[in-house]
Formats: structure tokens, C-alpha cells, sequence
């Protein structure tokens, strides 16, 4: 219950600060932080409960991204649609990547996962329609109801990190979750004692696709362009895995922790530092959470309590 | 009675503070600049450049008064992070104005932003970035307009030196395809006979299949529209295999070589190339000579490129013509300086700038050079008129090009 009443506020949050009279900028980078908050909570569904390290959420986002603006050219699809599409094919595509963890294992899956960011990135270079190598500038629509399309984006946005941390708790706490968390200790002793793993894997590739693919469907209009280097910036594969390592891969809540520290952390520095020191604080931030607390700041605080309460 | 004072002090302070801030209240020009990332290295000798002109501006006691203040931030050549810092820069810093990021793809997804908005800005190299978003208070610096702005000029020299067949060979990558397309058209256009066309990978280290084929066609001019690295990668492997001895004019759109250390670290291997470039030494605009002298001093303390011809000049010229502008209308008002800057002739240190209705140049002034004569490991010989002829436009011609290719190298 719980939950529900965080979850309700975050999206009255979420929904209804755009209608405030904030200053704008709060909105441009609450929706990078909050795209992270997505594609960190959709990694952890297989990376921190299954265990299988995905490289690729730049891939997954970026085919996201791409389905979006297909959508949008093509038919003129609105955002509902356009969210929907992208869910569907980094679904889709997540559901080929669950058949890889047939063969693949550990670092090869990692390695594997890496092979399809540089695959999509070379399809959608070579494909014109979607702008190639040049990129593709767009126009945003008219939008009601909220004053600007970034303030509409970061509602949207709001709401999608709401429901992707729910299916990643759903995830958790039901069977599928138990299930993962075997295969992660032993695949072959989660198998022996009936835990259908292939299933597994591949629902949870599938979910973790299809929310990362969700995650980059507003980026074309958030950006109002398109191109293939940054839609598939390995930053995004930074971003996801280190927000999760950050806060904690083993609680649906950690991810969330992270993806806020980290996200902030990059907007701020960005307009202060402004410089390589960006991704150097991620990198030290990361090494330091990996030698110091490998449970990240939720595994951190429970210790902590832990300590506190005896 | 001590804390009523100090409280009455500390008030009156502040009042004197908030009265001193508004009259020398300076005005802030807000901005990105790739500074890491691709086109960081660029960037940073651009930003020197602007630095230099604010400096300037402020020795001559500002604009409208009022000293002039750069807000500047690293968009790490990052397109997914100038929408954010643009908006920080107009709604948290209030700047005054705004000058765009070097490069096309940071600049795209702040044309809709400025448009919207109804703001100036003041394009920075960009490529055609305003061809969709079409919006009326945009001024690049940049001496193109379209693709076949850039190579009428070399595809005019070709036919001149007796070019009859070409070989097209493109970085499969951003602008490249553009410039190449417009180079295929103008070509077209010319009669000229495409004997090989082929784009390349952008990942691609090895050239050499790619040149023993171009040397097979026995093309007469081969043009090359590529990025940086594969520039140095193309030039080496034609000086290891050779692009045969009937190549009349080779090079166009190859990016990478007006920059300073690829220059001294190919040394000798340039000569023949004949390539586009923004500024070389031989061009007399007004205020050029002094103002590269001033930034190779600078420039040796910063670090960044010690030449500077590329950018700089142009980045300096951008704040001139803001200066112009406000200085012209005595205003800040964005749309009085807009209208100012499409009907009024700019003087800056690249010469005379007219705008069309697009925001681009009126009357583009892409170069075209020739390396002659060039000797290897000398950073200095390339600051004399000479090494790099110019063939284009013809109004600044200062020489005749070396061909066929092979003689120049010789």
C-alpha cells in the first residue's frame, strides 16, 4: 500500500508540476534524469535480478527512438502511439537478445549485447528515410493543455518511470523474480528444481526491452532531431548500468536512487564544471561504489541500519 | 540596540550592492561549446577566439555601455545536451543573446527552441541546419550555403585542367553525403563521366583496396568527401600505392586537413591536394593579419590549435557582427538586431558578409587550395601565403594549380 501512495504522489508530481509556472530549464533536465530512472529500473529486470549484464540499452533505446520517429513521419502517429510502437519492437528486439542467453553467458553475452548497438546504429545510418548518417530534423506538433511540448514530454516521461519502477517491483516480488534471482545464483540448479529458465530469461528480456525501448520513443521530439552517434552513445549504457551498480541492483528501489544521484549529478555538473569531468565522476563514482559498497547505497543503508538496530 | 544598527548597515548595504549591479549590469551572450568530444579541439581554438572578441569589446568599453560577459558551457559535442544548457542559459542565466555551437549536430536541436522563442542566433559552422526549421533570426558564419556551394569551385577548376571522368569517393557519415551529393550534381551538371562512386564506412582505417581501386578507373579528378582520420588514413595510403599518373585534380571536401596538426604531421604528403578551406593565408581582409598574430600568442598559452585559420577568424567575426548590430540599432532588442543584420553589409576580419533571406551567406566564399611546396615537420611555413595556393574564388586567386597531381608531389 505503501508503494501505491509514493507512486500515486510521484505522478500527481510528475503530471502536475508542469502546469506550474516553473522555470523551464527544470523540466529539460528532469526529463533526462527521469529517462534514466526508466532505462536503469528496465536494465535491472535482467542485470540485477537475472544477472545477465546488458550492454546494449543504446541499442534498445535507440530502436525505441528510431520506431518513434518512423511512426511519426510515416502516419503522423501521436506520442501514445509512437511509446507504444517503440515498446513493441525494443520488446521485440529484447525477446531475439532472451534467445542469446541460450548459447550465451557471462562476458560473452555482455560482448554480444555490445555487437547490437553497432549493428542498429549501422542499419539506421544507411537508412535514409529516417535521415541516415545526416540525421532528421523534426517539428513538433501543437500541444493543449501544457504551455510548452518539453513540459508535456517530462509529464509523459513522469509517468512511464512511474510504471516501469511498478513492473520492475511486480517483477520482483512475484514468482518471475523468485525465479531469476535462482537462475542468478545457479542456472543449472534453478533448472534442476523445475524453475522454467528459458521462459524467464525471456520474459524478462522482453520486459526490459520493451520499457528501454518505451524510454527513447519521446527522445526525437524531445531533441526535435534525430542522429545516429548520440542516439546510440554508449552514455546511455554508462547511464543505465552505472545508476543500478549506484543504488543498489539486488531492490527495485535502487536503480530509482541511482538514476536520480547519477542524472542530477551529470546535469549539474554539465552547467558548473563543464567539462571531461562528467564522465570522470561517473567512473569514479562507479569504481568507488564497486570497491566500497558493492550492494550500492541501498545495500550501504542497510548495513548501516543493520548496525544501528543491534 | 548593536544588532538594530548592524541589521540598518547590512540593508543599506545590500541596496548599494543591488544599485551598483544595475548600472554595470553587463550583458551576457550565453552559449555551448563542444569543448570535449569530436569536435572538441575545434571548439576550444573557436572559443578563444569569442574570448577574444569580448576582451576586445570590453577595452573599448563594452556594448551600449555595458561590459559584455560570455556564458559558456561544454555540450561535450553531445546534441542531446544543448537543449538543456540552452534553456539554463536563457531561462536560470538571462544572457542577452545567444551565439550557437560550433558544428551542425549540436546546433539542430536548438533551432526549433530559438524559433519558438523568437531569439537570435548566430550560427557557428553550421551546414544547413536552418534548411527545415526555416526561422528568420538565424546568421551563420559559416562561408557555404548548400553542398554545391562548397565545390562549384573545384568542379570548375577540374574542367579547366581538362577533367573529363570522376571518382567520387565519400565517408558514408553526416555532412560527408551531403557534401558529396552536391558534388555528384554539380558534376553531373558539367558533363563530366562518374567512373567510380563509392561510400565508405565511417569506421573504416584502411583505404587502401579503396584507392588501388580508384587508381584502376583511371579517373581524371577524384573527389573525396571524408572526416578527419580517414583524411590522414586516405592521404598516407595514396602516398604508399599511388593513384596513378593520369589524376589531374585530387581532394574537395576533405575535412581534417585545415587543421594544424594533421597539416604538420603530413608535411610533404599534402602537396597537390587541392581542398576546400575557410581562411588561408594570402586573403587580405581587413584586420586578419593582426588578429592571427594576437591568437597564435594566446593560442601557444591555451594550448589549442596554434594556427587557428579554420575557426577563429570566423568565430571573432561572429562577435563583430553582433557588435555591429547592437552598436547599429543601439538595442538589444532580437528582432530589431535581426532585421539589422539581413540589410546591412558586415565588416569583420573575413571580409565583407551580406546575409540572404535563409540566414546564410548571400554571396558564399568557400576556398579552394592547392598545398604547394610544402616541406615536412614545419608548423611555421604554413603562415606564409604560398603553401597553400589559392585556386578559388577567383577574385582572390594568388596562383595557378600544379597538375597533374603527381607533378605537384614530385
Amino acid at each position: 500500500m505503501k508503494f501505491w501512495i509514493g507512486a500515486a504522489l510521484a505522478l500527481a508530481i510528475g503530471v502536475g508540476l508542469p502546469l506550474l509556472p516553473v522555470n523551464e530549464y527544470v523540466f529539460y533536465a528532469g526529463y533526462v534524469v527521469l529517462t534514466y530512472v526508466v532505462l536503469a529500473t528496465a536494465w535491472n529486470i535482467l542485470g540485477g535480478y537475472a544477472g545477465y549484464v546488458n550492454f546494449g540499452p543504446p541499442a534498445f533505446f535507440g530502436i525505441g527512438a528510431y520506431a518513434a520517429v518512423v511512426l511519426f513521419k510515416w502516419l503522423g502517429a501521436p506520442l501514445g502511439v509512437q511509446i507504444a510502437g517503440a515498446a513493441f519492437m525494443g520488446g521485440a528486439m529484447g525477446f531475439g537478445v532472451g534467445l542469446l542467453t541460450l548459447r550465451l553467458r557471462g562476458i560473452f553475452f555482455a560482448i554480444a549485447t555490445v555487437a547490437i548497438i553497432f549493428i542498429m546504429e549501422t542499419l539506421m545510418v544507411n537508412w535514409r528515410y529516417v535521415g541516415g548518417a545526416t540525421g532528421l530534423q523534426l517539428l513538433r506538433p501543437q500541444v493543449e493543455l501544457y504551455a510548452s511540448y518539453t513540459r508535456m514530454l517530462f509529464a509523459v516521461i513522469a509517468v512511464m518511470a512511474v510504471a516501469s519502477v511498478a513492473i520492475a517491483r511486480y517483477v520482483q516480488e512475484s514468482w518471475i523474480g523468485r525465479g531469476l534471482r535462482a537462475l542468478r545464483d545457479s542456472e543449472e540448479a534453478a533448472e534442476g528444481c523445475g524453475v522454467p529458465t528459458l521462459r524467464l530469461k525471456l520474459v524478462a528480456c522482453t520486459l526490459s526491452g520493451a520499457l528501454m525501448g518505451a524510454a527513447g520513443a519521446p527522445m526525437p521530439m524531445y531533441l526535435s532531431f534525430i542522429e545516429p552517434a548520440s542516439t546510440f552513445n554508449l552514455a546511455y549504457t554508462i547511464g543505465s548500468l552505472g545508476s543500478a551498480i549506484i543504488g543498489g541492483m539486488s531492490h527495485w528501489a535502487g536503480p530509482i536512487v541511482g538514476a536520480i544521484l547519477l542524472g542530477s549529478l551529470q546535469q549539474i555538473i554539465t552547467v558548473t564544471i563543464s567539462n571531461e569531468m562528467n564522465v570522470l565522476v561517473v567512473g569514479v563514482l562507479l569504481v568507488v561504489f564497486v570497491v566500497a559498497a558493492p550492494e550500492g547505497i541501498l545495500g550501504l543503508f542497510r548495513k548501516v541500519l543493520g548496525r544501528t538496530s543491534k | 540596540m548593536r544588532k538594530a544598527l548592524s541589521f540598518v548597515a547590512g540593508l543599506l548595504l545590500a541596496g548599494f550592492a543591488a544599485l551598483a549591479s544595475a548600472q554595470g549590469n553587463p550583458i551576457k551572450i550565453g552559449m555551448s561549446m563542444p569543448q570535449t568530444g569530436s569536435l572538441g579541439a575545434g571548439g576550444q581554438a573557436a572559443l578563444l577566439a569569442i574570448r577574444m572578441w569580448v576582451e576586445d569589446v570590453n577595452a573599448k568599453g563594452g556594448l551600449l555601455n555595458r561590459k559584455v560577459e560570455l556564458v559558456v558551457y561544454d555540450d561535450q559535442t553531445n546534441p542531446a545536451n544543448t537543449p538543456g544548457i540552452y534553456t539554463k542559459l536563457l531561462d536560470v542565466d538571462k544572457v542577452d543573446l545567444l551565439f550557437a555551437p560550433y558544428g551542425t549536430v549540436p546546433t539542430a536541436p536548438i533551432m526549433p527552441l530559438v524559433k519558438q522563442r523568437g531569439l537570435l542566433l548566430m550560427g557557428n559552422f553550421s551546414f544547413q541546419v536552418n534548411h527545415t526549421v526555416k526561422h528568420d533570426m538565424w546568421f551563420n558564419n559559416a562561408p557555404w550555403t548548400d553542398a554545391s556551394s562548397w565545390f562549384d569551385g573545384w568542379i570548375t577548376i577540374g574542367k579547366r585542367v581538362g577533367g573529363k571522368t570522376i571518382a567520387f569517393l565519400a565517408a558514408d557519415q553526416e555532412f560527408a553525403q551531403n557534401l558529396a551529393n552536391g558534388a555528384r550534381e554539380l558534376a553531373k551538371k558539367a558533363g563530366l563521366q562518374t567512373v567510380f562512386d563509392q561510400n565508405y564506412p565511417p569506421t573504416t582505417t584502411d583505404f587502401s583496396s579503396l584507392v588501388r581501386a580508384i587508381r584502376q578507373t583511371n579517373a581524371d579528378l577524384v573527389f573525396i568527401a571524408s572526416y578527419p582520420n580517414d583524411s590522414v588514413a586516405i592521404i598516407r595510403s595514396v602516398n604508399e600505392i599511388g593513384i596513378g599518373s593520369n589524376v589531374k585534380l585530387f581532394g574537395g571536401g576533405m575535412v581534417g586537413l585545415q587543421f594544424t596538426p594533421n597539416m604538420v604531421n603530413l608535411g610533404s604528403l599534402l602537396n597537390g591536394v587541392v581542398n576546400y578551406n575557410s581562411y588561408v593565408p594570402g586573403l587580405k581582409y581587413p584586420g586578419i593579419d593582426e588578429f592571427l598574430k594576437r591568437y597564435a600568442q594566446k593560442a601557444a598559452e591555451a594550448k589549442v590549435d596554434p594556427l587557428g585559420f579554420y575557426l577563429p577568424p570566423f568565430n571573432y567575426a561572429m562577435g563583430q557582427m553582433v557588435e555591429q548590430a547592437v552598436n547599429g540599432t543601439k538595442s538589444l532588442d532580437q528582432k530589431k538586431l535581426a532585421e539589422y543584420l539581413h540589410t546591412h553589409e558586415m565588416q569583420t576580419i573575413v571580409g565583407p558578409i551580406r546575409y540572404g533571406p535563409d540566414g546564410e551567406w548571400a554571396n558564399p566564399r568557400v576556398i579552394q587550395a592547392q598545398f604547394q611546396d610544402v616541406a615536412d615537420k614545419n608548423m611555421d611555413q604554413f603562415r606564409q601565403p604560398g603553401k597553400q595556393v589559392i585556386l578559388w574564388p577567383e577574385q582572390y586567386k594568388n596562383g595557378n594549380a600544379i597538375v597533374p597531381f603527381d607533378k605537384a608531389r614530385k
